[in-house]
């Protein structure tokens, strides 16, 4: 038990007195002036505690394309204790803490002599090794084939206006001889393992150069799709390694 | 005449015995707040935090967290002698509905309870002036509701009877 005498002030920044209350009972002229004495004495001292509360960063905001990162793991929601043995568990058992990786993926893909611009699409594949959803560890995309692309927008307060993702694309892909293949000529389909119904990174085809927008995340949910890559091949380039790198860039309200 | 006073004088002693019965049964139910002016937050104000740092697919989970300690101290000098049942109430207050939970460090009963509601926090004899204890303090609220910095307002109150 704490020593009293050493009771800081009452008035403390956030500690503030609030309305007094009251109340009376009306049983004749005695009871009711002694009963007004009584409780004016009680009902002076009495304080209610006004503590203040924030949101200590409100937002958050996570994008992840190929691999990512995570301090801590799925451990059964909300369930407790966690349904199956993972040491490291996130807050409350739910998700991990997102962190950074600048990681950079390659997607690629090699069109054999005989094909180059025969108009049969490419399936291109990924380096990236990412397939479990950092959410809830759910296997959601297959490697090499898919790319994931998913994260959130953490807000408090009411709901705002989606999180917008773009690419920033180049004009073209190149090679060292400074031949060029369009952008263009890459396009996506968007998938995920058990989705149904409509995807947050929908399917699409690059610009040649420039931003465009490729899916938006509502806020306070957890939004992701894997991205399955072919190069269209109805032109005939020069032979050669042609390269080009897209930015996803994450823009919250 | 004197047979028609006492039959008037009983219906009034009957009255009169039916309305102290009344008064008494609203007395019973009197909640008095208590003096706790010296309790003091450790803490001058309390950040929420995010209980699960990433959302669900749904969007359901909206929880934020924080804590504070508060040192309380209830002058309970005039129940002296008396049994006592203390709660700690929240009111339904805005921006919407919040819980609070403690745990006391052994004067107090740990608890919970949410706005609009109060939990009993002690009961007992009153043997000396003031009731203390320490609470760590946790409050809970849906972080959708949260726009700005705003206000927690709870105290300590009896039922007097």
């Amino acid at each position: 038990m704490h020593d009293p005498s050493s009771l800081p002030p009452a008035s403390l920044p956030g500690v503030t007195p609030g309305a007094h209350r009251s109340g009376s009972a009306r049983v004749g002229l005695r009871r009711v002036l002694c009963g007004a004495v009584l409780f004016g004495a009680i009902s002076g001292l009495a304080r209610a505690y006004t503590v203040t509360i924030d949101a200590d960063a409100p937002q958050t905001i996570y994008l992840q394309v190929g691999v990512g990162s995570f301090t801590a793991d799925y451990c059964g929601g909300t369930t407790y204790p966690p349904p199956h043995n993972t040491p490291n568990c996130g807050p409350a058992y739910g998700g991990g803490t997102p962190q950074n990786n600048a990681t950079i993926n390659l997607v690629s893909t090699t069109v054999a002599s005989a094909a180059v611009g025969n108009g049969t699409a490419q399936a291109m594949t990924t380096n990236s090794t990412a397939t479990n959803s950092y959410l809830d560890g759910y296997t959601f995309c297959s490697v090499p084939g898919q790319l994931y692309i998913g994260g959130f927008f953490r807000t408090a307060g009411a709901t705002t206006a989606a999180a917008q993702v773009t690419a920033t694309v180049p004009a073209a892909l190149t090679d060292a001889a400074g031949d060029s293949i369009p952008f263009s000529k890459i396009q996506w389909a968007s998938s995920g393992l058990g989705d149904t119904g409509a995807e947050p990174f929908p399917a699409g085809t690059f610009v040649n150069g420039g931003v465009q927008n490729v899916g938006s995340m509502g806020s306070n949910s957890w939004n992701e799709s894997c991205w399955t890559f072919s190069y269209l091949n109805n032109t005939v380039p020069p032979a050669g390694t042609f390269t080009g790198v897209v930015l996803y860039t994450m823009s919250a309200p | 005449m004197i047979g028609a006073s006492c039959t008037v004088s009983r219906p009034a002693f009957f009255l009169g015995l039916a309305l102290g019965i009344i008064w008494a049964g609203a007395a019973q139910s009197k909640t008095i707040t208590l003096d706790d002016s010296g309790t003091t937050a450790l803490d001058p104000s309390v950040s929420l935090h995010w209980k699960s740092p990433t959302p669900p697919r749904s969007g359901a989970d909206n929880l934020m967290v924080g804590t504070t300690t508060i040192r309380v101290r209830i002058n309970v000098t005039p129940w002296l002698r008396r049994t006592a049942r203390i709660y700690l109430a929240l009111p339904a207050q805005p921006p919407g509905p919040i819980g609070a939970s403690w745990v006391a460090q052994g004067r107090f009963l740990s608890g919970q309870v949410q706005s609009g509601n109060r939990m009993l926090i002690y009961t007992g004899p009153i043997t000396s002036p003031f009731l203390e204890d320490v609470l760590q303090l946790q409050f809970t609220m849906d972080g959708t509701r949260i726009r700005r910095a705003f206000p927690v307002t709870f105290h300590f109150e009896m039922d007097e009877g």
